[in-house]
């Protein structure tokens, strides 16, 4: 009986001391001076989206460590702030985004958020976000729709899916205006969705006949009912795809069953170096669209010539910092999420406050250029600045094909035969 | 649209085999152990691990990878039986399926440490067979081909040896078996050994049928099939469970061109619908599935 209420003495005490703890915290916010400045995200570092989460760790990191190591922090009422990057692994659920999210808010008490990735998981964390009031940059996160809703807090570095596959159609078009007809075969999922929503739309307007317009299920294992009903349809393009598995099984499936096309543009999957490893020749032409690859022209002269701010460290720079911690070249996806940090860093610099609705009004008053891309947003947060560029695996290299500006190469086309692939020709000159 | 339907039968056809042969590892540790492997599309990502290390490592061939993907499973089975199962044998079945689904997690994330998240395939190409209505590639023959053969194998072993029969006898009568001086704890070791060996082989097959987007985290859309094939095969039989595997092939490829030719359909999708409501059907007119109802 005393053992029982010594017991109950101490967890009251413990009880107590964290409600006074979390009071101190809460009564803190605005009072204490800020000696850091710390942005908190939710990253897939398992289940599905455990790639792209990754790579946006990596270059989050890559990007925390120019702010505060080479521009020496954020520059705040006189002094400079370190960047403190705190993030959770979501394990590619949404369950798990919504309680990271509040967790990150009201616990972690971040002042920035960036979202996790992808469309699907961006969406989980919106309303959260701007329900808090916390400014967040979504990253990944090409949907529309998460700009459709009304949220006042949420703003997008990605170019939205809407404009995905636009670019790729202009390329066409310019090439072989002959080339018309187009079949779109995607993954039934949010971001698929919005991009060929978007292409579909693009590609009435501009002359094309979609022929083909049919999805599969997330996570297919087959899709060759699909691709035996598609060639029956001949069309001269294909437009399609979804994330990493999926884009594969579609390619090696487009190959085994040897449907010929003059030009395919797959999303998201051609874009890492797995899809080359894994597909061998096979992958040879085949393009997509890439919100940033290595070689784009990106650079204080260009923004210089655009009439907008440059800051931030460059392409090469970039890269080095990324190889320093992952070791490899960083993909689009570390790219966009570093690009948050950068812009983040510019709007408190601009703004000289922490304030999320200061901060949201900066956000949309900026307009800037840095390695990924330009910044210029519109009132609902959606990305109206940056652009996608079009690449091809030619002879084992993704190299930038479109717009010609970006371009490292001249556009492949067509496409080889799957035959002449397994026969070794390659996409190059 | 015959020729659309031909091909998508066909497809159906060497797919089901590969579900089929994956399936009876479950059904098999089910039938005998009486315990559900939560994390069975785990063990058939090791054997595609397998198959896709091999190649690209050794310049083995898949049809060499099955042989090391038999023994891996053998092995993997036997280390998880031993250190996990044996202790559960008389467990609530709640224990036992949080064992094997966390036993899966464990096994994913091993995975993903080890090869990292990265998606994985290799080229093994043979060429195809042009049939007039589709083209049919050969490792995709071989995939149906050795599924089958596989199948018959085991099927021989379990009639005529030893063994074989020593498993039978306790599924059928397991105080009998032990009056009869059969080791239970064995056979449950060597059953649930050959289930996950069966499984991981499987993984190899797959791979034949589609060689890449080889990931840790590819198990899933597998255990979901496996589930439904099992219990459409009678959860006892590992025979139905094979037979089972060709009826959901045949069902999810067929389904799409009869949905394809109804307007504003997305007929992909529905595919998966029609499959579980013909399940649904059938085990509302044969519950314990169509080979179910007595241990076989």
């Amino acid at each position: 009986m005393k053992r029982a209420r010594v017991l109950c003495v101490v967890i009251a005490m413990f009880f107590l001391t964290g409600l006074n703890y979390g009071c101190a915290r809460q009564s803190g916010v605005g009072q204490q001076a800020a000696d850091k400045i710390v942005i908190g995200a939710p990253l897939s570092l398992s289940g599905k989206y455990a790639k792209e989460g990754q790579m946006a760790l990596w270059g989050a990191e890559a990007i925390r460590r120019w702010i505060n190591e080479v521009n020496g922090g954020i520059e705040l009422s006189g002094k400079k702030l370190p960047v403190e990057f705190k993030y959770y692994d979501d394990e590619s659920k949404k369950e798990s985004v919504q309680s990271l999210v509040e967790r990150l808010i009201t616990v972690d008490k971040v002042d920035f958020l960036i979202s996790p990735y992808s469309s699907d998981l961006a969406l989980a964390s919106a309303p959260i976000a701007d329900s808090h009031r916390k400014v967040m940059i979504t990253h990944g996160a090409a949907t529309d729709r998460v700009y459709q809703q009304g949220y006042k807090y949420i703003t997008q570095v990605y170019t939205p899916g809407s404009r995905y596959q636009t670019g790729f159609l202009d390329m066409i078009k310019n090439k072989d205006p002959e080339a018309k007809k187009a079949a779109f075969i995607y993954e039934d999922d949010e971001f698929s969705r919005s991009v060929i929503n978007g292409a579909r739309a693009y590609a009435n307007k501009q002359g094309f006949e979609v022929v083909f317009d049919k999805t599969y299920p997330s996570k297919p294992t087959d899709l060759s009912p699909l691709i035996q009903e598609l060639k029956t349809t001949k069309p001269d393009l294909i437009i399609g795809g979804g994330h990493f598995a999926d884009g594969q099984l579609l390619t090696e499936q487009l190959s085994s069953l040897e449907v010929n096309v003059k030009a395919v543009s797959i999303n998201v999957a051609p874009a890492i170096p797995d899809y080359y490893k894994a597909l061998g020749v096979k992958a040879e032409g085949i393009m997509c669209p890439g919100q940033w690859e290595m070689g784009v022209k990106y650079s204080p002269e260009a923004a210089g010539k655009a009439g907008l701010e440059w800051f931030g460290p460059s392409q090469e720079d970039f890269a080095g910092l990324f190889n320093a911690a992952a070791n490899q070249k960083p993909s689009y996806h570390a790219a966009g999420a570093g690009a948050c940090l950068l812009i983040y860093a510019r709007a408190v610099e601009k703004a000289q406050s922490l304030d999320p609705d200061k901060i949201r009004e900066e956000l949309g008053k900026l307009k800037m250029m840095n390695f990924f891309g330009t910044w210029d947003i519109d009132e609902t947060g959606k990305q109206t600045g940056h652009n996608m560029v079009v690449t091809q695996w030619q002879a084992g290299e993704n190299i930038v094909v479109w717009p010609p500006e970006a371009a490292g190469a001249k556009l492949f086309y067509p496409l080889p035969s799957w035959a002449e692939k397994a026969r070794g020709t390659l996409a190059k000159e | 649209m015959f020729d659309q339907l031909a091909g998508n039968l066909l497809f159906g056809i060497v797919l089901g085999a590969v579900y089929g042969l994956a399936t009876m590892g479950l059904s098999l540790i089910f039938g005998v152990l009486k315990i559900v492997n939560v994390g069975h599309g785990q063990f058939i990502m090791i054997g595609a691990y397998t198959a896709f290390w091999m190649f690209t490592l050794y310049k083995i061939s898949p049809l060499g990878s099955l042989f090391i993907a038999f023994i891996i499973g053998l092995a993997v089975g036997l280390i998880i039986f031993y250190t996990i199962i044996k202790r559960l044998t008389g467990a609530p079945e709640l224990t036992t399926l949080l064992a094997t689904f966390a036993t899966g997690i464990f096994i994913e994330e091993l995975a993903k440490f080890f090869w990292g998240p990265d998606y994985r395939g290799y080229n093994w190409d043979l060429g195809r067979v042009d049939l007039g209505f589709t083209l049919l590639s050969y490792s995709k023959i071989y995939a149906l081909l050795l599924s089958i053969a596989i199948a018959f194998l085991i099927y021989l072993w379990f009639q005529k040896t030893k063994l074989g029969m020593a498993i039978r006898a306790v599924v059928e009568d397991r105080q009998g078996a032990m009056v009869c001086g059969i080791d239970v704890q064995k056979v449950y070791a060597l059953s649930f050994a050959l289930g996950i060996a069966l499984t991981v082989t499987s993984g190899v097959l797959v791979t034949l049928f589609v060689p890449v987007g080889i990931n840790p985290y590819m198990g899933h859309e597998y255990t979901l099939k496996a589930f439904v094939i099992a219990v459409l095969g009678g959860l006892f039989s590992p025979w139905g469970a094979f037979y089972a595997g060709f009826i959901f092939g045949l069902l999810e490829n067929g389904s799409y061109t009869v949905l394809s030719s109804i307007p504003g359909v997305e007929p992909f999708s529905l595919t998966r619908t029609v499959t579980f409501l013909v399940l649904l059907l059938i085990l509302l007119i044969k519950p314990d599935g169509l080979l179910g109802g007595k241990n076989k």
